[in-house]
């Protein structure tokens, strides 16, 4: 779920695009600079993905993905969700011009951590992989949450009850999301290990021309 | 100052809270149907055309306006709409950009189908704020049936549709915003304002490839649903769609890997060419300043007058 425009209080967006634009710097600096167009067009089927549905019960839950696009991507996961979360505002408007700094540290800080955590738990096996994918996801979802309940809150008492109910209703979101990704990094893992390998932008080093 | 306690029967529950909701939620379901087939219906059916250059209507003084004024005035009137504290100088906003969107004859279905991606966010305050928000003295409230615990704040219920009206005041901004220029000429203003130039093409990029994926992954689902594939709430399922989403990266991994060598064989070197050339004359500003003028009088209107 993102923030809408008209929710948070002006301190908090600003500050939320002033440390979102230094991160997501940092990100740039991450990978050489002729590889950003590649990030473009890998962000555009992390966005198509976000979109599928999963029926849950009588509802379904959209898939947020922070945990997979920090796994796949590493660092350079920020400027993908970044970019992401503007085409939402240009294609959609889910989460508005004004909250766009907030929403991308939401999403972008917890798939920063999972990138490190799949890295750091992943072994050579198929299920050590899944059990990291699952990991991943659960824990990239949970720590958007967390950030979400806390944006809330910053706008004062008056929100924490709103706070509350957000956290609670991504509980069931965070059990889909941990094993979407741990089927989709098993999937990979027999399909095309060279991904969860390096990645597809691959740190910097020297390109054949 | 003590706090208005009113006291009513329980069964006004479902009347005056359950019944609006479920209203709600049906209104909103129905116009998403109905917004959906208008849109794709006037649409080029080629979803690898970005839909955001609209040239149908270009005539008006928005798409005359040069876009760097534009996008400057739009993001600083937004930052003061979200602003606002009072509910209403909100409206006022609301009807401010209203009355832009219709000047510039944006088609009402793309309008609500804008608004109607807020209605779930907005609908959740609207719902959970007037039960949740702690009790101050002067708050009325309307306890029901004797329940102490389902109080409804007048304060939340006041709050909420503020923030309502702020995020609507903003979300008709956005078609003015982007419709009314070519998305390379927008973002194009957008480096001419310091945004760098790697920023601007890598949205380009994706805005493009959004279309080329979206149709990969319908052909894909449609494949799906063919052998016989439905959605269900089981593992089967999660395990299914896991397949799905691996193999759409997969295969755009792949292409992405063929865009980029076919990117530079045509020679690509961090740059797109420029696509038109800007000039700044006084109308431009003018408007500008007329706009940002009435941004000032709301925040004058707001913080001292109300």
């Amino acid at each position: 779920m993102h923030i809408s425009d008209g929710v948070l209080p002006v301190s908090v967006s600003l500050g939320g695009y002033a440390v979102s634009v230094a991160l997501a710097a940092w990100s740039a600096r991450r990978t050489t600079s002729v590889q950003l167009p590649k990030v473009a067009v890998v962000t555009s089927a992390f966005f198509v993905a976000s979109l599928v549905h999963i029926p849950l019960g009588p509802t379904s839950a959209h898939l947020l993905l922070p945990g997979l696009a920090g796994a796949l991507l590493g660092p350079v996961a920020f400027i993908a969700i970044g970019l992401g979360l503007l085409l939402q505002c240009l294609l959609f408007q889910f989460g508005g011009l004004t909250a766009l700094g907030a929403n991308a540290l939401m999403m972008g800080l917890p798939a920063i951590a999972c990138g490190w955590l799949f890295q750091a738990l992943k072994g050579n096996t198929h299920l050590r992989h899944a059990v990291a994918g699952a990991a991943a996801g659960a824990t990239g979802t949970a720590m958007a949450a967390v950030f979400l309940a806390g944006f809330l809150a910053a706008g004062g008492e008056d929100f924490f009850g709103v706070a509350k109910i957000a956290m609670a209703a991504h509980v069931p979101v965070i059990v889909i999301e941990g094993a979407i990704s741990a089927f989709t990094i098993g999937f990979l893992f027999r399909v095309k290990p060279e991904l969860l390998e390096t990645g597809l932008v691959t740190p910097k080093k020297e390109i054949h021309g | 100052m003590a706090e208005t306690i009113h006291h009513i029967p329980l069964w006004y529950l479902p009347l005056l809270v359950i019944l609006p909701i479920a209203a709600l939620w049906a209104g909103v379901t129905g116009l998403r149907k109905t917004a959906r087939k208008k849109t794709a219906a006037d649409r080029d059916p080629d979803w690898s055309v970005p839909p955001l250059a609209d040239q149908s209507q270009s005539g008006s003084f928005l798409h005359k306006w040069d876009v760097r004024c534009k996008i400057v005035t739009i993001v600083v009137f937004s930052f003061v709409v979200a602003s606002l504290g009072h509910l209403a100088a909100a409206l006022a906003a609301v009807a401010l950009s209203l009355s832009v969107a219709v000047m510039i004859k944006v088609p009402a279905a793309r309008l609500m189908l804008r608004l109607l991606a807020l209605a779930g966010f907005l609908g959740m305050l609207l719902v959970v704020m007037p039960f949740t928000v702690p009790v101050h003295p002067g708050d009325t409230l309307v306890v029901f049936g004797g329940v102490e615990w389902l109080t409804l704040n007048f304060r939340g219920l006041l709050l909420a549709s503020t923030i309502a009206a702020r995020a609507v005041a903003i979300a008709m901004l956005m078609e003015p915003l982007l419709s009314t220029a070519p998305l390379p000429v927008t973002l194009h203003g957008l480096c001419r304002l310091g945004v760098p130039e790697m920023a601007a093409q890598m949205v380009l990029l994706s805005n493009r490839y959004v279309h080329v994926f979206s149709h990969e992954a319908r052909r894909m689902s449609a494949g799906m649903q063919v052998r016989g594939f439905r959605k269900r709430t089981d593992t089967a399922t999660l395990r299914t769609v896991a397949n799905f989403l691996g193999m759409l990266f997969v295969r755009s991994f792949e292409r992405t890997e063929r865009v980029f060598d076919a990117m530079r064989a045509r020679g690509y070197q961090d740059r797109f060419p420029e696509p038109v050339n800007l000039r700044l004359c006084a109308s431009d500003l003018l408007i500008c300043l007329a706009w940002l003028a009435a941004a000032a009088a709301l925040v004058v209107w707001d913080r001292i007058i109300l």
